[in-house]
C-alpha cells in the first residue's frame, strides 16, 4: 500500500527525462504529483481511525546482515504529513514557471524530493530513514544552487553542510542506540532503549535532538535556513519550509518522544524553554527584517518553537497539536512563500522599504495582496483560518504542563501579528509609484496554487475536526507511553494508600 | 414549531454569504457592471438576516431557546458552538441588523463615487456575522473568537482607503491594541479550561458560584478577561485605537462606535460572575471604566475632529458602561448600550453627511449649517439629548438608573461625565449649526436620499426610545425621577449644556477658546499623550529588542559559525605550506605521529606503573 508513494514520483522523474517536450514537463510532473496526490487521499480514506498502531504495514528481508530491511508503515503521525508533502510538490511545480530554464531538470527534482521525503516519513527502519533524510538533500542542494538567487552558493553550501551534520548526529545517535541497547536490528519495533542506562540514553537523545534541531531549525543551530529559504527559489523555499523542516519535527516527536518517553519527559522543560526562546527570537528577528521573505523565513522559526513547546509539554492534546501545527505551517508558510515569489517576480523587489500599494486594484496585484493579507492573518492565528487551530488547541493542550512558557508563547503570537501587519502595511497599503508601476499581467499559474491553499486554509480552519482527526489514536499512545513513569507512580501511591 | 429560533444561527451566515458573493466583483468585473451591485447584494442579504431574526425574536420572547454545534474535538477537549437565543441576545441581534441595514444604506450614498463598494460591503459583512456570532453565542471561547474576526474587520475597514499614510497607521495601531486585548483574553480563555472545564457561560456563572479559588489566580484570571473588552471597548490605556480609527469611512465609523465597541462590554457582561471572583478584579474594573469615562471625556471636549469628538465620547461612555458592570448594575449596562448604540449612530449619520460635502472634519471650519441642513441639524440635537441624561429620551433612563446605584464619589464621576459630554455635544452643535457662515459651508445641501433616509429613520427610532423600552419592559419603575440623584443628573445635562452652548453660540466670547494654560489644553488635546506613552514603553522595548536580537543573530550566532569555516579554511591554507616534497620531513611527522599514537596506546600501561 505505501511503496506506491515512493514509486511513483520516482517513475515520473525518470518519465520526465524521457519525455521528449522539455516545454512540458510540468504536464508529467503535474500528472504524477496528483498520483501520488490521490494516493495518498485513498490512504487517508482506507485508515482505520481507531486504531494508534501502525497501518499499511509493509516488510521484506533486505541485507540482514546490516539489519537494513524495506520496513514501511504509517500511523496518524506520518500519513497527513505525506498528504502535505504530495499537495506541496504540486504546488512547487507550477510555482513561479515562467522563463524556468532547464525545467526538466527542475521538475525531475522536485518529483525526487518528493520521493525522499515520502521514504523518511514511511520507513520504520533507523538506517532505511537514514538513507532516505539524506538523499533527500542532494536533489535540494542542486535546486538551491542551480535556480537560487545571488548568493545561492553560499547559500546551498551552507545548507548542505548544516544538514550533513544533521544527518551525522542522527546516525550517530540510531547507531549508538541500537548497538548500545543490544538491539537485534535497526527496525524501529526491535529496539530496546529499555536495556540502556539513563546517562547513556541522555546522551542519544541529545544527538538526536541536536540533529534534528538544526532540520526543524531551532534557536540557535538555525542560521542556515534564512540563507537558504531566502536565496531559494519560490518553488524550492516552499518545499524546505514546508515540508522539509517537517522531518526535523517529525523526527523530534517519532525518535525523541517515541523511543525515549522517561528521558524526554526529564529534559521536557528545558525543551520547553528552548522552544519559547525560538518563538521570540523568531519573531523579533523577523521584526527587524528589511527583506519580505527574510520576514517570512524568521517567521518559521518562531513557528516551529511552537512545535517543540507541544512536543515537549507531551499530553495527548499538545502532541495533537504539534502535529496540527507542523500541517498548518506547512500550508501557510508554502502560501506565503508563493504570494512573496509573485510579488518578488512582478516587482523585481524584495524590499519592504520600496515596495508599496500593491492593493491598488487596477495596477496593482489586488488579488496576491488580499491573499497576502489573508496568510499573514492565518499565520498570526486569526480565527477562522488553519493556523489558529493548531496553535489554540497547542496552547490549551500544553498550558497544563508548562503554564508560564505558554503564556509567554501567547504574547508572542502578538509578535506574530506585529510583522505582519508590517509587512502588509509596507507591500500591499500605501500609495502604489506610478512612476515604476508597470507590472507584468499574471499569468493563471500565479493564482490557481495560491488559491487552492487559500481554500484548504480556510476549510480547515472552519472544520477543524478534518485536520485533527487523523492523529488523535497516534497521539493518545504516544502520550501514553510519556506519561507511563507518572502513571505508574500515581498508580503505586494509590495502592500504598488503599487499606 | 419554532422554525425561525431554531434555526437562529444561521443568521451570521446571511453575511458571510454576502460577503462571499461580492468576491465575484473582483477588479475583472467591476469594469463591466460598476461595484454597485456588490453593495445591493449585501443590502438584500442583511434585511433578510433582520426579518429572520424579527420573526426569531417573536418566538423566544418568552422562551429561550439552547441549540448546540459540536465545533472542535481533540483529545479530551470538545468545543461546541452554544447559541443561547433569548430575547436578550435576539434583541441584540435585531439592533445589530438594524444598524448594519441603515448603515448599508448610507453607505450607498456615503461611497457613491468610490470603486472599493465591494470590498466595503464585504468587510461590513466580516462586522456583521461577528457581531451578529457574538451576540449570539453563549461560549466564551467563540466570544474570543468573534473578536478577534472583529479586530480584523476593523484593521481592514480602518484601512479602507489605504493609499494614505494616516490611514495605514490609524489601521496598524487599531489592529495591534486591540490585538493585545484580545491575546491577553485568549491567556484568561486558555487558564479558565482547565479549572472550570467548561466554557459555556452559564455553566461557567454556576461554577463561579460555587469555587473556592486561590485569590492569586483568580485576581490573574479576572484581570485578564478584562483586558480583552478593555481593548475592545478603547477603555484607558488601549483607548488610543479608536480615535486613529477616525481615518476610515464614515459608515464604518457609525457601526464601529455603535455597536462594535459595545460588544467588548457585552463579553464583559457575561464574564462579570468570574471577574466577581476577585476583588482586585472588580475595582480594577470600575477604576478603569471610571478614569477612562472622565479622562476621555475631557479630552473630546478639546478635540477640533468632529470625528474624534465622537470617538472619545464613545470611550467615555463604555467608561461609564464598566462602572455599571463592575457596580453589579448589568441589566441597566444593557439598556444603556441600547439607547446609547441608537443614539451615537444618529450623531455621527447626522454629521457624516457634513463631512461629506463639506469635505472638512475641523469643526472649527464649519458653521451657520442650522438653515443649510436642518434635517441634519435635528437628527444631530435629538442624537445628542438621547445621548445625556435629559428626559424622558434614550440614555436618561439607563443613566438616572446607574446613578442611583453608586456610591457619592462614582455617582460624582458620573454627573462629571455626563456633564463634560453634554457640554462637549453643546460646543459641537455651536461650532456646526450656529455661528456665522464660513468659506467651507456657503454650500451645504443635504445629501442624497439614501443619506437621509437612514437618519430620519434612527431619528423616529430615537423619539420613540421611552416607548420602545416601555414595550420591552426594560423601563424602571417612575419613581426614579425624583430620586435626587436623578434630579442631579438633568441638572448636570442642563448645566453642561447651558455653558457649551452660551460658550459656542455667543458672539461676544471669541474662538477658539483657550484656556489660561495651555498645558492643560494640550494634554487633553493630545489625548494625554498616549502616543507618546506608548511610544517610549512598547514600542520603543519592541523596536530596540528586535534589532538587538536582529544583530546578535548575524554577529554572534551566524559569526560563530561563519568563524568555524574561516578558521577550517585558514588552517587548510597554514597546512598546505608543509607539502614541500621533501622526504625527511614526512619521515619527522611519522615518527612523531608514532610516538604520539604509541603514548596514547600505552596510556594504561604508564598509569599502571606509576601507581607501583
Amino acid at each position: 500500500m505505501l511503496t506506491p508513494l515512493l514509486v511513483i514520483p520516482l517513475i515520473g522523474a525518470i518519465a520526465i527525462v524521457l519525455y521528449p517536450d522539455a516545454k512540458k514537463s510540468w504536464v508529467v510532473a503535474t500528472v504524477f504529483c496528483l498520483l501520488s496526490f490521490g494516493w495518498s487521499l485513498y490512504l487517508l480514506s482506507q485508515f482505520d481511525l481507531s486504531f494508534g498502531g501502525l497501518q499499511f504495514v509493509e516488510f521484506h528481508q533486505w541485507v540482514e546482515p546490516l539489519g537494513l530491511n524495506y520496513s514501511f508503515g504509517v500511523d496518524g503521525l506520518s500519513l497527513p504529513l505525506l498528504v502535505l508533502n504530495s499537495l506541496l510538490s504540486a504546488i512547487a511545480i507550477h510555482t513561479n514557471r515562467k522563463d524556468l530554464e532547464r525545467s526538466r531538470f527542475h521538475d525531475s527534482l522536485i518529483l525526487l524530493v518528493n520521493a525522499g521525503i515520502a521514504g523518511a516519513l514511511i520507513a520504520q527502519n533507523l538506517l532505511l530513514f537514514v538513507i532516505f533524510y539524506e538523499l533527500e538533500l542532494i536533489p535540494f542542494y542542486l535546486m538551491i544552487a542551480i535556480w537560487g538567487g545571488k548568493n545561492r552558493g553560499y547559500a546551498s553550501t551552507k545548507f548542505l553542510l548544516y544538514t550533513a551534520v544533521s544527518g551525522l548526529l542522527v546516525i550517530a545517535g540510531f547507531l549508538g542506540t541500537t548497538f548500545l541497547s543490544g538491539s537485534p536490528s535497526f527496525e524501529i519495533a526491535d529496539l530496546q532503549v529499555q536495556n540502556l542506562d539513563s546517562v547513556p540514553k541522555l546522551l542519544l537523545l541529545t544527538a538526536l535532538l541536536l540533529g534534528f534541531g538544526i532540520k526543524t531549525p531551532l534557536v540557535p543551530l538555525h542560521t542556515w535556513m534564512p540563507d537558504t529559504y531566502v536565496e531559494a527559489s519560490p518553488a524550492t523555499a516552499i518545499l524546505l519550509g514546508g515540508i522539509l523542516a517537517k522531518l526535523g519535527t517529525y523526527g523530534l516527536l517519532r525518535f525523541g518522544l517515541q523511543l525515549f518517553p522517561d528521558t524526554w519527559e526529564l529534559i521536557a522543560p528545558v525543551l520547553a524553554v528552548v522552544g519559547t526562546v525560538s518563538v521570540i527570537y523568531g519573531a523579533m528577528n523577523a521584526i527587524a527584517q528589511q527583506d519580505i521573505k527574510r520576514m517570512v523565513a524568521y517567521s518559521s522559526i518562531g513557528h516551529m518553537g511552537y512545535i517543540l513547546v507541544a512536543a515537549a509539554a507531551g499530553t495527548e492534546l499538545s502532541v495533537q497539536g504539534a502535529i496540527a501545527q507542523m500541517l498548518a505551517h506547512g500550508m501557510i508558510l508554502a502560501l506565503l512563500f508563493f504570494l512573496v515569489g509573485v510579488v518578488e517576480k512582478t516587482t523585481g523587489t524584495r524590499d519592504r522599504s520600496v515596495l508599496n500599494g500593491l492593493m491598488n486594484p487596477i495596477r496593482g496585484l489586488p488579488l496576491t495582496s488580499g491573499l497576502l493579507i489573508l496568510a499573514g492573518m492565518a499565520s498570526a492565528g486569526i480565527p477562522g483560518l488553519v493556523g489558529f487551530t493548531a496553535e489554540f488547541v497547542v496552547f490549551q493542550g500544553s498550558f497544563a504542563t508548562f503554564p508560564i512558557p505558554t503564556l509567554i508563547c501567547i504574547i508572542s503570537s502578538g509578535l506574530t501579528a506585529v510583522y505582519f501587519v508590517i509587512l502588509i502595511n509596507r507591500t500591499c497599503f500605501g500609495k502604489l509609484d506610478n512612476a515604476s508601476a508597470y507590472y507584468d499581467r499574471l499569468e493563471v499559474n500565479d493564482r490557481w496554487p495560491a488559491l487552492v491553499l487559500t481554500a484548504i486554509v480556510l476549510f480547515l480552519g472552519i472544520q477543524p475536526n478534518w485536520l485533527l482527526r487523523w492523529m488523535e489514536p497516534t497521539t493518545t499512545s504516544l502520550a501514553i507511553e510519556l506519561h507511563r513513569p507518572a502513571i505508574a507512580r500515581v498508580a503505586a501511591i494509590d495502592t500504598i494508600h488503599q487499606p | 414549531m419554532n422554525p425561525f429560533s431554531q434555526s437562529v444561527w444561521f443568521v451570521p451566515l446571511y453575511a458571510v454569504l454576502g460577503a462571499l458573493l461580492t468576491l465575484l466583483w473582483s477588479p475583472g468585473l467591476i469594469r463591466r457592471s460598476g461595484p454597485r451591485p456588490a453593495g445591493y447584494v449585501n443590502l438584500v442579504l442583511t434585511v433578510s438576516g433582520l426579518v429572520h431574526s424579527l420573526f426569531a425574536l417573536r418566538e423566544v420572547w418568552s422562551e429561550p431557546v439552547y441549540l448546540s454545534v459540536p465545533w472542535l474535538h481533540a483529545a479530551n477537549l470538545d468545543i461546541t458552538f452554544d447559541v443561547e437565543a433569548s430575547a436578550v441576545t435576539v434583541g441584540a441581534l435585531v439592533v445589530i441588523l438594524g444598524l448594519n441595514a441603515l448603515t448599508q444604506i448610507y453607505a450607498i450614498a456615503y461611497l457613491e463615487m468610490d470603486w472599493g463598494w465591494a470590498r466595503f460591503y464585504a468587510l461590513l459583512a466580516l462586522f456583521e456575522a461577528g457581531m451578529s456570532a457574538l451576540a449570539l453565542t453563549n461560549s466564551l471561547f467563540f466570544s474570543y473568537v468573534m473578536l478577534e474576526i472583529l479586530t480584523l474587520g476593523t484593521y481592514l475597514l480602518i484601512g479602507f482607503w489605504f493609499n494614505q499614510s494616516l490611514v495605514v497607521t490609524g489601521a496598524r495601531d487599531g489592529f495591534l491594541t486591540k490585538r493585545v486585548g484580545d491575546l491577553v483574553l485568549l491567556m484568561g480563555v486558555v487558564a479558565l479550561y482547565p479549572l472550570a472545564g467548561t466554557w459555556n457561560y452559564d455553566e461557567l456563572a454556576v461554577w463561579a458560584s460555587n469555587v473556592n479559588l486561590d485569590p492569586k489566580v483568580a485576581t490573574l484570571l479576572g484581570l485578564a478577561l478584562l483586558i480583552g473588552p478593555v481593548g475592545k471597548c478603547a477603555q484607558f490605556p488601549l483607548q488610543l485605537w479608536l480615535d486613529e480609527a477616525m481615518e476610515g469611512p464614515v459608515p464604518a465609523t457609525v457601526l464601529r462606535n455603535a455597536v462594535v465597541v459595545s460588544m467588548g462590554a457585552w463579553v464583559l457582561i457575561k464574564v462579570q460572575p468570574i471577574l466577581q471572583l476577585s476583588p482586585i478584579a472588580v475595582n480594577a474594573e470600575i477604576a478603569i471604566g471610571a478614569f477612562t469615562a472622565v479622562s476621555c471625556a475631557a479630552i473630546g471636549l478639546a478635540q477640533v475632529d468632529i470625528k474624534r469628538v465622537f470617538s472619545y465620547a464613545t470611550s467615555s461612555y463604555l467608561g461609564i458602561v464598566f462602572v455599571a458592570v463592575g457596580t453589579g448594575q448589568s441589566e441597566a449596562a444593557l439598556m444603556l448600550l441600547l439607547t446609547y448604540a441608537i443614539a451615537m449612530a444618529l450623531m455621527i449619520m447626522s454629521v457624516g453627511g457634513i463631512v461629506l460635502n463639506n469635505i472638512a472634519q475641523d469643526i472649527t471650519f464649519l458653521g451657520g449649517l442650522w438653515s443649510r441642513r436642518p434635517i441634519s441639524g435635528i437628527c444631530y440635537v435629538v442624537g445628542a439629548l438621547s445621548l445625556v441624561a435629559v428626559p424622558p429620551l434614550g440614555c436618561f433612563w439607563g443613566l438616572a438608573t446607574i446613578a442611583n446605584g453608586l456610591s457619592p464619589f462614582l455617582l460624582a464621576v458620573l454627573l462629571l461625565v455626563n456633564g463634560i459630554t453634554a457640554c462637549s455635544l453643546a460646543r459641537v452643535f455651536g461650532q456646526l449649526f450656529a455661528g456665522p457662515v464660513t468659506d467651507w459651508t456657503r454650500r451645504s445641501p443635504e445629501g442624497l436620499w439614501a443619506l437621509v433616509l437612514p437618519m430620519m429613520a434612527l431619528l423616529g427610532i430615537a423619539l420613540h426610545m421611552p416607548l420602545i423600552l416601555a414595550f420591552l419592559g426594560l423601563l424602571p419603575e417612575l419613581s426614579l425621577l425624583t430620586e435626587p440623584a436623578t434630579l442631579l443628573m438633568v441638572l448636570s445635562s442642563a448645566v453642561g449644556g447651558g455653558l457649551g452652548l452660551f460658550l459656542y453660540t455667543s458672539p461676544t466670547i471669541s474662538k477658539p477658546i483657550v484656556l489660561p494654560v495651555p498645558a492643560v489644553q494640550d494634554f487633553f488635546a493630545y489625548d494625554l499623550y498616549t502616543a507618546k506613552l506608548y511610544k517610549v514603553t512598547v514600542v520603543a522595548v519592541v523596536g530596540i529588542v528586535a534589532k538587538v536580537i536582529d544583530w546578535c543573530d548575524r554577529v554572534v550566532v551566524d559569526g560563530a559559525i561563519n568563524l568555524v569555516g574561516l578558521l577550517t579554511l585558514a588552517s587548510g591554507q597554514t597546512l598546505k605550506y608543509n607539502t614541500t616534497g621533501q622526504v625527511q620531513f614526512y619521515a619527522l611527522s611519522i615518527l612523531i605521529g608514532t610516538i604520539v599514537l604509541g603514548l596514547i596506546l600505552s596510556f594504561p600501561i604508564l598509569a599502571a606503573f606509576s601507581q607501583l
